[in-house]
């Protein structure tokens, strides 16, 4: 038995090669080819003319590649030019911490202090200190009483009060 | 056919035959010329690949090895001891320069960096590919070369290793126990060379492109490995603390006419070393024009006969041993035989009954032998033991040298004798001031180091029990020993005002052997710790071979008291200050 889609499989069997390639073809279009050949069509271009177009975008391509290999190759000297700077740079920077590191050495503060007229003292005496117990949990006393005779009292703030004098508050912190 | 035509035919014939013969020799000629090419190509392509394609290679591929940046050094305080410089060489391509300019050349290089002119245009003229002008010289000549932009002249810069200045021109500070790096970045002696692992890190590489004038395309195809920079190291010294045992040391050792002297200092707790000065010692910014017998470190590197000081290590044994205590009465008739040798005191004088404080506070050596036989040989060396005089002190520093005592049992009668006494035993600075440490830190052995930390890791020595040597009561009565012994004995003129009651110390003096025999040379030495209760360091000044001028008439003169512990004395007056040390 020979079922109907056989038949026509055998009908298109001479044609089958070629067809099927160019079924593919067409699935395979991209939108560039399509718009291609759609301007193609439309500008009526010819064989020469698609070459010459594929030439020239290859063309702009090469070029295209050159410009942003020049400009990487620009870069990267740039970059060699500020790595050979930074060097400079982290040089002059260890040089400055020797030097600051040099000034506070012993040698040259005792170079200096000598220089200015400094010279290492010894102490001379050490006091005895008697050690004091203080109970720090015990509750604080009463404040103390002022002592002064109160005939004394009222004469100073009469005193005051004629002289005009006031109370100030002891000078410095 | 006619004649005519077959007469006509047959030069047609040889004529085809002739140019089918030309051709075929054309072609062969053809053949021949492109097969030579083609083996030429064949030759060049395959046979050589391998080297061209190398060759290719290595005129623009670049290894550059990205070199780790050395560890830096810190006191406790955090100063930095030494300091990562970068300096500059100079180098020219004597082929690369014109005949014309060369005079230019040389002369630029001769003004800037002081080299010879004449020499300069020798090289010049030489043709050479590469040649170096003048090596390691600061930036400020390197900025004013790269200003004058001659042809053909190059700089290269390094790292170099900076120390900070000592107490006069021609040193640096702690240069013996630092140590110095070489130009290839090899440590060498102390410090530097004992972390060099540590200080040196792992160098890294990058792997990239040159164009034809040699520049780097840094962003062509490369790979890269970052280096990974040493570690720092943060020391228990103090930086002016050290300052001021190098110059005290200076001056006593110019004083006493001495060979040499050294200083060390130790934290009694911890065995961290707070100062370490050697005179005469050297510069470490100049290590390649010094004296190599200067590098000697004679703090580790050397071994003297430590003296009376050992008496503090025999009666600390014979005390903890219960053998003795320092009131403890004995004949001291000036002199005792042992094994067949009549051994005497310093004095040669009959001392009749005396304590043991008394044999502390003046230095007898009939004492100290009484001492060991009260305890015994065994105890005798156990101690020598536990004190750490048998062994290595194992100091993170290059070079320690020691020497291992006998078997307790090859020990002959007259070495534990004369051993009581600090002589006829062989030991360095190190060892001894860890083993006096003992009685300052309540009896325990404080194993002593330098660098407290690595990076951010924490010494691990600091980190396990001390052990345990002599008891807390026994360390107590020897440290009381030692203050009378700066009170009323041989240790007055270390005395620090204001700590006269608060002060332990032993001096110590021994005579030099040479061939077999002992000359009048001496070690001299003193010992102690302060405040002698609650102690804040413990420190050790040995003098070699002093020369007091008189002492030809009195050789007494050169003994450790009146050397040594006035250096001593100085160096603890100084630390009092700086450290806000107050008696108690």
């Amino acid at each position: 038995m020979t079922s109907t889609r056989i038949l026509t499989q055998r009908r298109l069997g001479a044609a089958g090669p070629q067809h099927v390639p160019a079924r593919r073809r067409r699935r395979t279009r991209g939108f560039v080819q399509v718009a291609g050949s759609v301007a193609a069509d439309r500008l009526q271009l010819n064989a020469y003319a698609h070459a010459y177009l594929g030439l020239g975008a290859a063309l702009v391509a090469v070029l295209f590649y050159l410009a942003l290999a020049a400009q990487v190759t620009q870069s990267s000297y740039d970059i060699t030019r500020l790595q050979d700077q930074q060097r400079q740079l982290i040089a002059e920077q260890d040089q400055l911490r020797y030097q600051e590191v040099t000034l506070h050495a012993p040698a040259q503060v005792q170079q200096s202090a000598a220089q200015s007229g400094m010279q290492r003292s010894a102490p001379v005496a050490y006091v005895p200190g008697q050690p004091i117990a203080i109970d720090l949990g015990a509750p604080a006393g009463a404040s103390g009483t002022d002592a002064t005779p109160l005939w004394a009292r009222y004469l100073a703030a009469l005193v005051n009060k004629v002289g005009g004098t006031r109370d100030v508050m002891a000078a410095g912190h | 056919m006619s004649a005519g035509a077959l007469r006509k035919g047959a030069p047609r014939v040889e004529h085809v035959l002739g140019a089918r013969l030309r051709i075929l020799a054309l072609l062969m000629v053809a053949a021949l010329l492109a097969g030579t090419v083609w083996a030429r190509l064949a030759y060049w392509q395959v046979l050589r690949h391998v080297q061209l394609s190398a060759s290719a290679q290595a005129q623009y591929h670049e290894l550059v090895q990205l070199p780790a940046l050395r560890g830096v050094i810190f006191d406790r305080n955090m100063t930095q001891l030494v300091v990562n410089t970068t300096v500059y060489s100079a180098f020219i391509s004597p082929d690369q320069i014109a005949p014309a300019v060369r005079d230019r050349v040389a002369g630029g290089l001769s003004s800037v960096l002081g080299v010879d002119k004449a020499k300069v245009m020798q090289t010049l003229e030489s043709g050479k590919k590469f040649a170096y002008i003048l090596r390691r010289f600061p930036q400020a000549k390197a900025d004013q070369l790269r200003a004058l932009k001659l042809p053909g002249v190059g700089l290269e810069d390094e790292s170099q290793r900076s120390y900070l200045p000592g107490i006069a021109a021609g040193s640096s500070l702690a240069a013996n126990l630092l140590g110095f790096v070489t130009y290839d970045g090899q440590g060498q002696r102390g410090l530097e060379q004992y972390y060099q692992q540590e200080l040196a890190g792992t160098p890294g590489y990058i792997s990239s492109y040159r164009d034809l004038a040699n520049r780097e395309i840094v962003l062509g195809s490369h790979t890269h490995q970052d280096p990974v920079n040493g570690s720092d190291l943060v020391l228990s010294l103090d930086a002016n603390v050290q300052y001021q045992a190098e110059q005290a040391l200076a001056d006593g050792v110019k004083k006493a006419n001495a060979e040499s002297g050294s200083v060390l200092i130790m934290d009694p707790a911890t065995g961290g070393i707070v100062a370490w000065a050697d005179y005469p010692s050297y510069d470490a910014n100049n290590f390649n024009h010094t004296d190599p017998s200067l590098f000697q470190d004679n703090v580790s590197s050397y071994l003297y006969e430590p003296g009376s000081v050992m008496k503090v290590v025999t009666l600390s044994g014979a005390i903890n041993q219960g053998a003795i205590t320092p009131s403890t009465v004995i004949n001291d008739p000036g002199y005792l035989n042992v094994g067949g040798y009549r051994i005497a005191d310093w004095d040669h004088r009959n001392h009749g009954n005396v304590t043991y404080q008394y044999v502390l506070d003046h230095s007898l050596n009939v004492g100290a032998m009484k001492a060991m036989l009260a305890e015994g040989h065994a105890a005798c060396y156990s101690y020598l033991k536990g004190f750490g005089l048998t062994q290595p002190s194992g100091i993170d520093v290059a070079g320690e040298t020691s020497v291992a005592l006998p078997a307790q049992d090859q020990m002959s009668d007259s070495q534990y004798a004369t051993t009581a006494f600090g002589q006829g035993i062989g030991v360095n600075m190190v060892q001894m001031l860890a083993a006096v440490n003992v009685v300052a830190n309540g009896g325990r052995y404080a194993p002593p180091h330098v660098v407290e930390r690595v990076g951010t890791t924490v010494n691990p020595l600091l980190l396990k029990q001390q052990r345990q040597v002599i008891t807390p009561a026994t360390a107590q009565q020897m440290t009381a020993m030692m203050e009378d012994v700066v009170q009323h004995g041989s240790g007055w003129t270390a005395r620090v005002p204001g700590f006269a009651l608060d002060e332990a110390g032993k001096t110590g003096t021994s005579q030099i052997p040479v061939n077999g025999q002992y000359t009048l040379d001496v070690w001299a030495s003193y010992v102690g710790f302060l405040p002698a209760n609650h102690p804040k360091f413990t420190m050790i000044v040995v003098m070699r071979k002093p020369h007091v001028p008189g002492s030809d008439r009195d050789w007494t003169l050169n003994d450790g008291y009146f050397t040594a512990a006035p250096v001593w004395q100085k160096i603890a007056q100084a630390m009092v200050v700086d450290w806000r040390i107050t008696p108690e």
